[in-house]
């Protein structure tokens, strides 16, 4: 600990400097008076006493530094004396410092934005217990099956699932969905959770006829518990049953991909649905074994999947389980993405450098002579460039901290316009690892672009410096020569920026312009499911539907149709198909296709054309025969060479008789799954003919003539006046479905676009500087040309020469560039090659008309230069 | 009469010594004590005093206060700290063991 109060000692004297100095002088003072008064006693002269004084004491001046230098704040005093001078110099030309300090924030600011957001979502762990441990199967599966796993794995310590579904809760203001998620006694045990209040659900307790429990989250206690301290024991109203809270999650617990504001056991809550081997609905969690690697426990699923399929051929024949690093699942598909910004604000950064370094080189021209005069009156060269270091590091922490304020600003405009994958983001704050990234940065770039003009200005041969005038120093050519460099790479960088910002919005627009296959505009969608106590049987759901569907129609202006699940909304029920006629398949080998089930004239709702036979009628219905409807996927796959409408097709794997239906008629295509994805087979069938009594849920696909704000409120009084318990959820336009679905895609390509748009900005004012500064340095040469006859043209060839170098290199190299990078973000573009030749031209022409634009400016000034006054000037 | 330098590394020591001999003294004090009690033997260039007790200073082995002399002047004293005190035993039996070798090797026969 001595060494602290060491520390705590020397702290001290470094607060107390003034009064230190003043004891040190005060005690040297009495020492040499005493010391001369006793001289002066024993006989010597008062200037002789003084004299021996300070004869004996030695260089008091010396001693004194000494004594200050013993404390060890020599470095210190000497970089504040540093500061203090640079400080001065930057306050006197104010606008050289506004420049640099905003070109330097707009870099630094981007990068740490970025560099928070991949904080937040790449680098920081999950919120579980040693969340390296955790992987996913991507697969879903059954309960049975993740009961065998569980017992059979040896790379597992634990592991479980779940599957969140959409109950009623009654007991708030007005009837309400909740999800609900549905999960063995294993899976909140694998994630580490230790619940607030009560506890979690015991294996004993997670079987068939079970105690009805609920553990609910926090929200949920909030919301409607009123974060009531004493809720553990309390009955909630779930779906029509009772169930008792015997838990409470903590705030910060959140699942990793979903979302549920309820837990329960599946096995109490649908034992049916719990016990089905081929009920792949659960997604599931797993945490390995200390030491267990990833391949280790790869081997050792797929022998477990081996024995399943052996076990089980009708329903697993097909398994194969690959396990994903939870981490690597979650962030997937944005983990490319994030690269490719951070390479991009990586290259904003480099030009922003480089207008910084082309700034400063100026500036240190503009100083060359008093470095020069310094050198010769024998400061040290480490001296001038401590000194000059000084300066551009205090410009780019100045820079660096403007742009953690722009940083701050932009995370919250990211935040506003995250898609919704990148969920992890609302945890994105300023954390110690972003404000050490922002300053590491920020000195690095100090340093780096600070020594630029170190080398040129801190060696000039003194004598030859002083010799000549100042105005053609060989650093000066040696300046303008680095300069161009440094604006031919800023444009080679900022073309390729451009490029890819290009690439992204032209693949955006091809997205946006891809055919859903339906017509969004104008159709609102919300989603009912009825409670299956009271709706358990298949008439019942038809005869509410039949009714809603019936009251709806007496709403003016609009047309109103149903189905199983809306396109873009991201579920369908797979099924897989029987065709009649053909040799059989393996059991367990059959196509799987989509299935969809409507009522109403969802087709004309929709406006989905019909391509070949008829529509579904109302006569399409129970008691009559079972029809279906199929789209143009499944003609092209199944029935390339045959008309496939009078053909029976049905469902492998239903039990007793199979069931066949008559397919009716060909719709045309539906992007379902997002626009950027192919089109799945699908198969349409009317709601009334379904004997899958778990198909309760439905969207309603609403048509108005023109969509008024009362008309969601009529819907669901129309829908409440039938059932008064029945939830209305998901209340969206059509339109922003489809917004949400290509959301990533929009959020990549807004936020290069930005990106593109700084670095296009700090290019061309780099360039326009550089030139600008150039033709200035020629004032008097352009003088002495115009005076001997040269012709206005002349002069603006003479001045646009340079432009069209820097142009020629800048957009060559660039495109070299690009086409060497934008490889890297072929996954994020979407029917857009990297090396899109109408991109990269286009791209070019526009940098070629920006460096002439910039360089025709100060080219004009010089054209207008008046040879005498540039030759008095001298 | 002939006055010697101090052998290097001393300085602590003897300043050590004063201050445990005579409580609290200031820097002119300490000057004039060394050179006294080594019958003038030992000059200690006094201005040299000054860094030495800064670093003591630091290390803890002194603590300075400002107080009045006889003369009624105001003067910084120093006095021994615990630590000082063990850094005296140290450089004590350091110093014995140094002249009692350089002794040993001068009287060998």
């Amino acid at each position: 600990m001595d060494w602290l109060r060491e520390l705590a000692r020397r702290l001290s004297m470094l607060m107390h400097r003034r009064q230190f100095d003043a004891d040190l002088e005060e005690e040297v003072r009495l020492h040499l008076e005493l010391r001369q008064e006793e001289q002066f006693e024993s006989g010597m002269t008062a200037n002789e006493a003084r004299a021996a004084a300070r004869r004996r004491f030695g260089n008091a001046t010396y001693l004194k530094e000494e004594s200050r230098i013993a404390w060890g704040w020599e470095w210190f005093e000497n970089l504040a004396q540093d500061v203090r001078y640079g400080a001065r110099m930057l306050r006197k030309s104010p606008g050289f410092t506004a420049v640099t300090i905003l070109t330097l924030a707009l870099g630094i600011g981007a990068n740490t934005a970025i560099f928070s957001v991949i904080n937040g979502v790449l680098l920081t762990p999950l919120p579980y217990k040693d969340p390296k441990q955790l992987v996913v199967i991507k697969e879903h599966d059954s309960l049975p099956n993740v009961m065998d796993i569980q017992r059979q794995t040896r790379a597992f310590s634990q592991g479980g699932g779940i599957n969140v579904e959409k109950m009623d809760y009654i007991g708030a203001t007005e009837p309400v969905q909740v999800r609900v998620g549905l999960i063995d006694a294993g899976f909140l045990e694998t994630l580490g959770v230790q619940p607030m209040l009560g506890r979690i659900i015991s294996p004993g307790e997670d079987v068939q006829g079970g105690p009805r429990f609920a553990m609910v989250s926090n929200h949920f206690w909030q919301d409607y518990l009123g974060s009531d301290p004493y809720a553990v024991g309390n009955t909630i109203q779930l779906g029509g049953n009772s169930y008792t809270v015997i838990g409470v999650m903590p705030a910060s617990f959140a699942l990793p991909a979903e979302h549920a504001d309820v837990f329960v056991s599946l096995m109490v809550r649908d034992p049916g649905a719990g016990a089905e081997r081929d009920l792949h609905f659960m997604h599931t969690y797993w945490r390995l074994k200390a030491g267990v690697t990833l391949a280790q426990a790869q081997a050792d699923m797929a022998a477990i999947d081996r024995r399943l399929a052996e076990q089980y051929p009708a329903e697993e024949k097909e398994r194969k389980s690959q396990l994903v690093p939870l981490q690597e699942w979650l962030v997937g598909d944005v983990r490319s993405a994030l690269l490719v910004l951070f390479g991009a604000v990586g290259l904003v950064l480099l030009i922003a450098c480089a207008n910084f370094a082309s700034l400063l080189m100026v500036r240190a021209f503009a100083g060359h002579q008093e470095l020069v005069i310094r050198a010769a009156l024998g400061a040290g060269r480490g001296r001038l460039i401590r000194k000059t270091l000084t300066e551009s590091v205090l410009l780019s922490v100045l820079g660096g901290a403007t742009g953690l304020l722009l940083a701050q600003l932009g995370t919250s405009v990211l935040l506003a316009m995250r898609p919704e994958n990148l969920a992890r983001l609302s945890g994105i704050h300023m954390d110690a690892r972003v404000l050490l990234f922002a300053l590491v940065v920020s000195l690095l770039t100090g340093i780096a672009f600070g020594m630029a003009p170190v080398w040129i200005s801190a060696g000039p041969d003194v004598a030859q410096a002083l010799k000549e005038s100042g105005r053609s120093t060989t650093a000066s050519t040696m300046g303008h020569t680095v300069r161009q460099v440094l604006v031919t790479s800023e444009l080679a960088l900022a073309l390729v920026l451009l490029v890819g910002a290009g690439l992204l919005i032209k693949g955006f627009s091809r997205l946006r312009s891809v055919n859903p296959g339906f017509n969004s505009s104008g159709v609102i969608t919300m989603y009912l499911q009825l409670p299956e106590t009271r709706y358990g049987e298949i008439p019942k759901q038809t005869q509410f539907r039949r009714e809603l569907l019936t009251r709806l129609d007496t709403v003016p202006g609009v047309q109103v149709a149903m189905v199983s699940d809306i396109p873009l909304g991201g579920n369908y029920v797979g099924h897989r198909l029987v065709i009649d006629g053909r040799p059989p398949v393996a059991v367990g080998g059959e196509p799987l296709v989509q299935t969809l089930s409507v009522m109403g004239d969802y087709f004309h709702v929709m406006q989905i054309p019909l391509r070949a036979g008829r529509k579904f009628t109302p006569l399409d219905r129970e008691g009559q025969p079972l029809v279906a409807i199929v789209n143009e996927e499944i003609v092209r796959e199944f029935f390339p060479h045959k008309d496939p409408i009078g053909v029976r097709i049905c469902w492998a794997g239903d039990v007793g008789p199979p069931r066949w239906m008559t397919v009716i008629g060909v719709m045309a295509d539906v992007k379902h799954s997002g626009l950027n994805q192919p089109t799945d087979p699908a198969v349409y069938t009317p709601f009334s003919q379904n004997d899958e009594r778990w198909r309760r849920f439905m969207t309603l696909a609403i048509r108005a003539r023109d969509a008024s704000p009362g008309l969601v409120a009529e819907v669901k009084k129309q829908i409440w006046s039938l059932d008064a318990q029945i939830p209305v959820d998901d209340v969206r336009p059509m339109d922003e479905l489809i917004a949400v679905s290509v959301a990533q895609q929009r959020f990549n390509m807004l936020l290069l676009g930005l990106f593109a748009a700084l670095a296009l900005i700090l290019a061309a004012v780099g360039i326009y500087g550089a030139m600008a500064y150039a033709a200035n340095q020629r004032t008097h040469e352009i003088g002495i040309r115009t005076a001997l006859g040269a012709q206005r043209r002349d002069v603006l060839r003479l001045v646009m020469r340079d432009g069209a170098k820097i142009a020629l290199f800048g957009i060559a190299s660039g495109i070299a560039g690009a086409l060497a990078l934008t490889r890297l973000m072929a996954s994020l573009l979407f029917e857009v090659k990297p090396t899109d030749p109408a991109t990269f031209a286009g791209v070019a022409i526009l940098l070629a008309f920006v460096v002439l634009a910039a360089c025709y400016l100060p080219a004009r000034r010089a054209m207008r230069v008046d040879p005498m006054v540039a030759l008095r000037y001298e | 009469m002939h006055r010697n330098e101090i052998p290097p590394g001393t300085l602590y020591l003897l300043i050590l010594r004063t201050l445990a001999r005579s409580g609290e003294m200031h820097g002119y004090e300490i000057a004039n004590s060394i050179q006294r009690i080594s019958d003038d033997v030992l000059q200690v260039e006094e201005g040299s005093l000054y860094p030495a007790l800064q670093r003591m200073l630091i290390k803890g082995w002194v603590t300075a206060e400002w107080g009045t002399t006889a003369g009624n002047r105001r003067a910084r004293y120093y006095k021994l700290t615990a630590a000082g005190r063990k850094q005296l035993t140290v450089e004590m039996s350091q110093f014995e063991r140094v002249i009692g070798a350089i002794t040993r090797v001068i009287e060998a026969v």
